[in-house]
């Protein structure tokens, strides 16, 4: 149901506000993947260079075989966790936006919806990173006066779409504020 | 008017001292920890301080502002300039504070904040009491908020209308009541302790048996160790809780009366003005609708003697200040019929008489019993855990046999599961929610009872959460977002709502927001 999700790009800018809850690019998974990818290596490298480190200095001979068995099961969990976690992620995250405003649906255990008025929206960064620029996917962080939800991200939107949206959610008129 | 100003000259003094003050508090551990140890390094340390210092005087020196049609502008540096430039409509509130120095050198140091972020966006530090009237007309100058003589201390009968005013009387109620200095004290017993002052004291009056540590070193191997405690251990413990007791709540109303002595609240216009404080006087402006959210507060005692706790959150404050309107609330005791007025002077659309409160779903019970019921198990745990180490730790011979502790643990755990079950019913009897007149209202609490409302026009996102137990019960916490929402506990966050009501709440109050503009 996806695939055409995010349309052609001839569609009007006024077709962004149509009030259908939408998944997200198909390609963050792909996305998601290798930016996790790359967090888990870290995390397993630096772990690989305790294990080593432990084994060189630690007195007593069991500690770095624990360590030595633990290390490839956590490298293998955090692999697991990077290829599977994004498709699983992905199933429970949405958007709508309307003339209202944008409303966001994520979280696969703890299932989070956030709505943001338009009229509460201060101002909009829209962000594309290495990885991103290569799928042609964008960031969306909007910015409000609260306090917990100072900040709404949405992520894997197609960078078109998310500036779209940005240009829908900006007030169109300079109004005073106060 | 628009011409550029400069601090009072006075004002070095104060940066200066603002400075030392930081490092006051170090300085004296380290003089005391390096005493007995040879004449160290130690305290050399303290000339960190110069350059600090330096830095703050320089800065204070440089610190000129300026009082434009629109906007106010702050120039400090000499090396590094920076120029300032606030929009008097971003101001959310001015506060100004005067301590003893301040009033002997007829100064104020006067705080300006906007909504921007930690940091107060101009701190004048400090300028001759004349210049802060200037500034709060020139910022809330737009409307005619008259020229109402705030900073002086105890002028007689200030304009603007007085929503109410705490006598002396109510100042020691408030002090009974909040008891807040019983952490202070206990913080300042533990250094005691650990300094062993005590011993040294108690060996004065006592011989060595009864002296500080050693009895109540005592004193726990006789209650534990199974034994009867002596009369001379039981007397003696008693009364050292009554007098410490005695002793902390004094020291409570005394250091209330003493900061909010002569708290006035009242209206000038469209704003706020608090004023409290004996020594160190505050003076706050509020404008009204930068309030954000408002929370009635009533713990056991505050029932008990007919009165309420104010509390109000503006974008502006920030819960770290130090002395901020944003940490005082703003009525710290209030009786029933004053509440009445200052609410209809904060909130006049909202009708409080007329409120019907929503509960949260039937099942809500089972779920809050279920979460004290495991704190009850940990806790008891804890207690078993507890004893075991500090028997040990005492070296108290023989220790607790292990079967007579496993009853007093189980004991324990029975008294907090029954706890639990009480807390759960009241506590799930006492959440509720309403919305009415432009705003949503959330309660909860039975000991101690928070009411806070939210106008819709403050609302920035409303959040629907759904954990796992939610989804298997059909509930759904529903959270609203304010500016400036600095603590935790007074925040629109409803748990237990039944999911349907949850989802049209939420899509309701989402609406709502869209359809007001927010104005800081």
């Amino acid at each position: 149901m996806s695939a055409d999700l995010d349309g052609p790009p001839d569609a009007s800018p006024a077709s962004v506000a149509d009030g259908v809850h939408r998944q997200l690019d198909p390609r963050v998974i792909q996305l998601e993947r290798i930016t996790s990818f790359i967090a888990s290596a870290c995390i397993s490298g630096v772990l690989a260079m305790a294990v080593v480190i432990t084994w060189l200095a630690a007195d007593s001979a069991w500690i770095p075989r624990l360590f030595a068995i633990a290390w490839p099961a956590i490298t293998g969990l955090l692999a697991w966790h990077s290829y599977a976690w994004p498709a699983i992620s992905y199933r429970y995250e949405s958007y709508r936006v309307d003339h209202l405003g944008i409303e966001i649906r994520r979280g696969v255990v703890w299932r989070r919806q956030i709505t943001v008025p338009k009229s509460r929206v201060q101002h909009i960064d829209v962000s594309q990173g290495p990885v991103e620029r290569r799928f042609g996917l964008g960031s969306l962080s909007i910015y409000t006066a609260g306090t917990d939800y100072a900040m709404v991200a949405l992520r894997g939107v197609t960078h078109e779409r998310a500036l779209r949206i940005r240009d829908h959610l900006l007030p169109k008129e300079a109004q005073d504020a106060v | 008017m628009p011409s550029e100003r400069r601090l009072h000259p006075a004002s070095f003094l104060f940066a200066i001292a603002g400075q030392l003050r930081q490092f006051l508090l170090p300085g004296v551990v380290v003089i005391f920890t390096a005493g007995a140890a040879s004449g160290g390094w130690e305290p050399w340390w303290m000339f960190a301080v110069i350059p600090v210092a330096v830095g703050a005087l320089l800065r204070s020196l440089s610190y000129r502002y300026h009082l434009d049609e629109t906007e106010l502008v702050v120039r400090t540096g000499f090396v590094f300039r920076k120029e300032r430039h606030i929009p008097y409509a971003r101001i959310q509130n001015i506060e100004a504070i005067q301590n003893v120095a301040h009033r002997l050198l007829q100064v104020i140091e006067v705080r300006i904040e906007t909504g921007a972020g930690k940091e107060d966006d101009a701190t004048m530090r400090v300028v001759p009491v004349a210049a802060y009237q200037e500034i709060r007309e020139c910022v809330l100058g737009s409307r005619p908020a008259s020229a109402l003589p705030a900073a002086e201390a105890g002028s007689p009968e200030p304009g603007g209308s007085t929503i109410f005013r705490l006598t002396g009387r109510e100042l020691l109620l408030s002090g009974l009541i909040d008891n807040r200095s019983a952490v202070v004290i206990a913080a300042a017993f533990g250094v005691i302790w650990e300094l062993g002052l005590f011993d040294r004291v108690f060996g004065l009056f006592f011989d060595d048996e009864v002296s500080g540590r050693r009895f109540v070193r005592q004193a726990v191997r006789q209650i534990f160790g199974g034994g009867v405690p002596s009369f001379q251990t039981l007397a003696f413990t008693v009364a050292g809780a009554l007098i410490l007791f005695a002793a902390v709540t004094v020291l409570s109303m005394a250091w209330s009366y003493i900061r909010l002595y002569g708290f006035l609240l009242r209206r000038a216009g469209d704003d706020l003005r608090v004023e409290y404080g004996l020594f160190t006087r505050i003076s706050a402006t509020i404008p009204l609708w930068r309030i954000q959210t408002l929370t009635i507060f009533e713990g056991p005692l505050h029932r008990l003697f007919g009165r309420a706790a104010v509390k109000v959150e503006t974008a502006g404050a920030d819960a770290s200040e130090q002395g901020a309107t944003g940490r005082e609330p703003l009525a710290p005791i209030i009786r029933r019929q004053d509440l009445k007025t200052l609410l209809e002077h904060v909130l006049p659309d909202v009708d409080f008489a007329r409120l019907e409160w929503e509960a949260v779903a039937p099942g809500a019970f089972w779920r809050e019993l279920r979460r004290s019921a495991i704190a009850a198990t940990v806790g008891s745990l804890l207690f078993g855990l507890m004893v075991t180490w500090l028997t040990l730790g005492l070296r108290i011979a023989p220790p607790w046999s292990g079967n007579k502790l496993t009853w007093w643990t189980l004991g324990l755990l029975v008294l907090l599961l029954a706890l639990a079950t009480v807390h759960a019913r009241r506590y799930t009897a006492s959440l509720g929610w309403a919305t009415r007149d432009g705003a949503v209202l959330f309660r909860r609490g039975w000991l101690r009872q928070r009411i806070t409302v939210a106008r819709f026009s403050k609302m920035q996102i409303v959040a629907l959460h759904r954990s796992p137990f939610d989804r298997r019960t059909g509930m759904a916490r529903l959270r609203v977002d304010t500016a400036g929402a600095a603590s935790e506990a007074d925040r629109i966050d409803i748990p237990y709502l039944p999911a349907d009501i949850a989802s049209d709440l939420h899509r309701r109050l989402a609406a709502e927001a869209s359809g007001t503009s927010f104005q800081w």
